[in-house]
């Protein structure tokens, strides 16, 4: 885990205790350096935190107090009390370790029989099995996965969102990622020569030209930043309740609960993309910024509704 | 003065250590680290003991009788507070780490940390996994077989719920809803309240019963309405992303110019709307037409704004 900096809560430093005396307990003794960067905190923070631990234990606090001290730069316990086993694990926690482990067993090239399936079915075993993903996997990404672990090259033929033919690129993939229900791929595109992120279930074919270039750290994007690179305009909308999924599934930058409903501040891929979303959301979104688009959705709707009202209109 | 933190450990001690319930007075008394005054007293111990509980640290209370009568007792049940020991392999251990990094769950990287496992792994491939508050109490609520309660489309809704599944990045909950009687399914981050968990055991899943199969792999043939069949025409434009979506059966007419109709089956007018305008302009409902005419109300809706 990564050390934090400034002042810590109490319940933080609480719910790690929690974790740290029984597993101290079990063991021992522990360097401190080693207990420190385990549990994510820094020396200071662990020596504040065990010596203030040392005070507590039972009442009338003579005896019954937890045995912990530091000597030498070694953390050591005596006889094992209270604490002796971890909180049981939370909600959260739960949910999440149950939902990674079917995640990842989705992903490209995962055993179906290895170490996680037989990890998964403890889970399940304690949590209840009932988290149940489904990933589809588009044909190349285990390809591509592979690839991207071995820096080797591949040549692919790629749908471009507005091409009507397949492309021919040759790319270094360098990291691949789930993203809302959809595999992407990070590569250095040796075309344009520069880095560029292509949709797995866009890739037709790929075979290896057997290259392999040097390896590239490639930081996968989380949650919403993954368009910020990419130096797109944002939209201001306002959504009434029935439009809130749209945080979920959408890169947005800020949103914010008010009085008309929440306000949300969305990434634009492209005019035409605001446009399909708008006319999904009907009238439960309204855009109220940038001026050029605050009547973007009606000029759409409105256009639609010229082609309906024209019985019988043509393909245009 | 005391820290809070020194408090709130030595509580957490006694309630796990006590041989009978607790009350107020008493911890104050033994703990001797409280404010002086009641009221002070009755806010720092409320205080605390929220904390403890959003820790996932699970306190009983109960009404006590004879020389305590009246006064409310706690105390926390071991079984109730301790870990459940998963009895993992190393290399299972291992494969749950790698899961939570490419998943990237911070709270599984705590439970991963509860359960014994090492620092951070590092995975090349990663998945961003919608994250959404109602998640793990229905997770909690299915594996504990509670009813779950919470607001969806304005209404209260009463599930027994059986799983919870993630399909193409958004979450679902699939159980039995008791207002409809019926197997239904929701979305999750539609849900438009908390979900209260209520107690234990008070239903069992059906033998046998198949998540997946029970759940439409297509959003628009899932949940509330009436099966009904639409004929779309699509633009050229688009014909190849409609055509990808539904399968060559679909199709039912092709233009020369590469426009297409399409057969589209549905239950749910939602979900069927949401397919519909993902092709933007490019698409048109020919029938039944109940349903064109409900598109042609929800454009007016949008149009009328201008």
């Amino acid at each position: 885990m990564t050390v934090r900096r400034g002042p810590r809560p109490t319940i933080e430093r609480l719910r790690r205790m929690l974790v740290m005396l029984p597993w101290l307990m079990e063991r021992g003794e522990v360097p401190l350096a080693e207990m420190a960067a385990r549990f994510g905190l820094s020396e200071p923070e662990l020596v504040k935190d065990i010596e203030l631990v040392s005070m507590c234990g039972l009442p009338p606090f003579i005896d019954e107090l937890i045995d912990v001290w530091i000597d030498e730069g070694v953390v050591s316990t005596g006889i094992p009390r209270v604490f002796t086993k971890p909180l049981r694990l939370t909600a959260p926690e739960g949910f999440a370790l149950l939902a990674a482990a079917r995640v990842a067993m989705q992903m490209p090239g995962a055993d179906q029989d290895g170490a996680l399936a037989r990890a998964l079915v403890k889970l399940a075993d304690a949590l209840g099995d009932v988290v149940v993903v489904e990933q589809q996997q588009p044909p190349a990404a285990g390809e591509i996965a592979a690839a991207a672990t071995e820096s080797a090259r591949v040549l692919m033929s790629y749908w471009s969102a507005d091409a009507d033919t397949p492309t021919e690129r040759e790319i270094t993939p360098r990291r691949v990622f789930l993203d809302r229900g959809r595999w992407y791929v990070i590569a250095d595109d040796h075309r344009s020569g520069e880095e560029r992120t292509f949709r797995i279930d866009r890739i037709d074919t790929c075979t290896r030209t057997g290259t392999i270039d040097p390896p590239r750290e490639v930081s996968a994007p989380s949650g919403s930043d993954w368009f910020a690179g990419a130096d797109l305009p944002t939209a201001t909308l306002m959504l009434a309740p029935q439009a809130r999924w749209v945080v979920e599934r959408y890169p947005t930058n800020t949103t914010q609960l008010t009085d008309d409903g929440l306000r949300v501040e969305l990434t634009v891929a492209s005019p035409q993309w605001l446009e399909e979303l708008l006319l999904r959301l009907g009238a439960a979104a309204r855009v109220v910024a940038p001026g050029e688009w605050t009547t973007l959705g009606a000029q759409a709707a409105a256009r639609l509704l010229a082609r309906y009202e024209a019985a019988g209109s043509e393909a245009n | 003065m005391v820290d809070a933190l020194e408090r709130i450990t030595n509580l957490l001690a006694l309630l796990l250590e006590t041989r009978a319930p607790v009350t107020i007075d008493q911890i104050v008394h033994s703990l001797g680290q409280y404010p002086a005054g009641e009221a002070a007293q009755r806010g720092a111990f409320e205080r605390d003991k929220a904390m403890l509980r959003e820790l996932g640290v699970p306190i009983e209370s109960e009404v006590l009788g004879g020389s305590d009568a009246g006064r409310t007792g706690y105390w926390i049940d071991r079984r109730r507070y301790e870990l459940t020991d998963l009895d993992l392999a190393p290399d299972e251990r291992q494969a749950l780490q790698l899961a939570v990094a490419a998943a990237r769950l911070s709270e599984g990287e705590f439970g991963l940390l509860k359960l014994g496992a090492d620092g951070v792994a590092a995975s090349s491939v990663v998945a961003n996994i919608p994250d959404d508050p109602a998640l793990p109490a229905l997770r909690e609520a299915a594996a504990d077989h509670a009813v779950a309660t919470f607001a969806y489309r304005g209404q209260t809704r009463r599930l027994q719920p059986y799983a919870v599944l993630l399909r193409d990045g958004s979450w679902y909950v699939i159980g039995h809803d008791e207002g409809h009687a019926e197997v239904r399914t929701y979305r999750v981050d539609r849900i438009e309240s908390a979900v209260e968990v209520g107690p234990a055991n008070l239903f069992e899943r059906p033998a046998g019963f198949d998540v997946r199969a029970a759940f439409p792999t297509d959003p628009k043939v899932l949940g509330d309405g009436a099966a009904f069949s639409a004929r779309v025409r699509v633009d050229a434009v688009r014909a190849r992303a409609a055509e990808s979506s539904l399968g060559t059966a679909a199709v039912v007419r092709r233009d020369a110019g590469g426009g297409l109709e399409v057969e589209v089956p549905c239950t749910n007018l939602d979900a069927f709307r949401s397919w519909l305008f993902g092709l933007g302009v490019h698409a048109e409902v020919l029938d039944p037409p109940e349903v064109r005419d409900s598109v042609v109300e929800w454009l007016r809706e949008m149009a009328g704004g201008r």
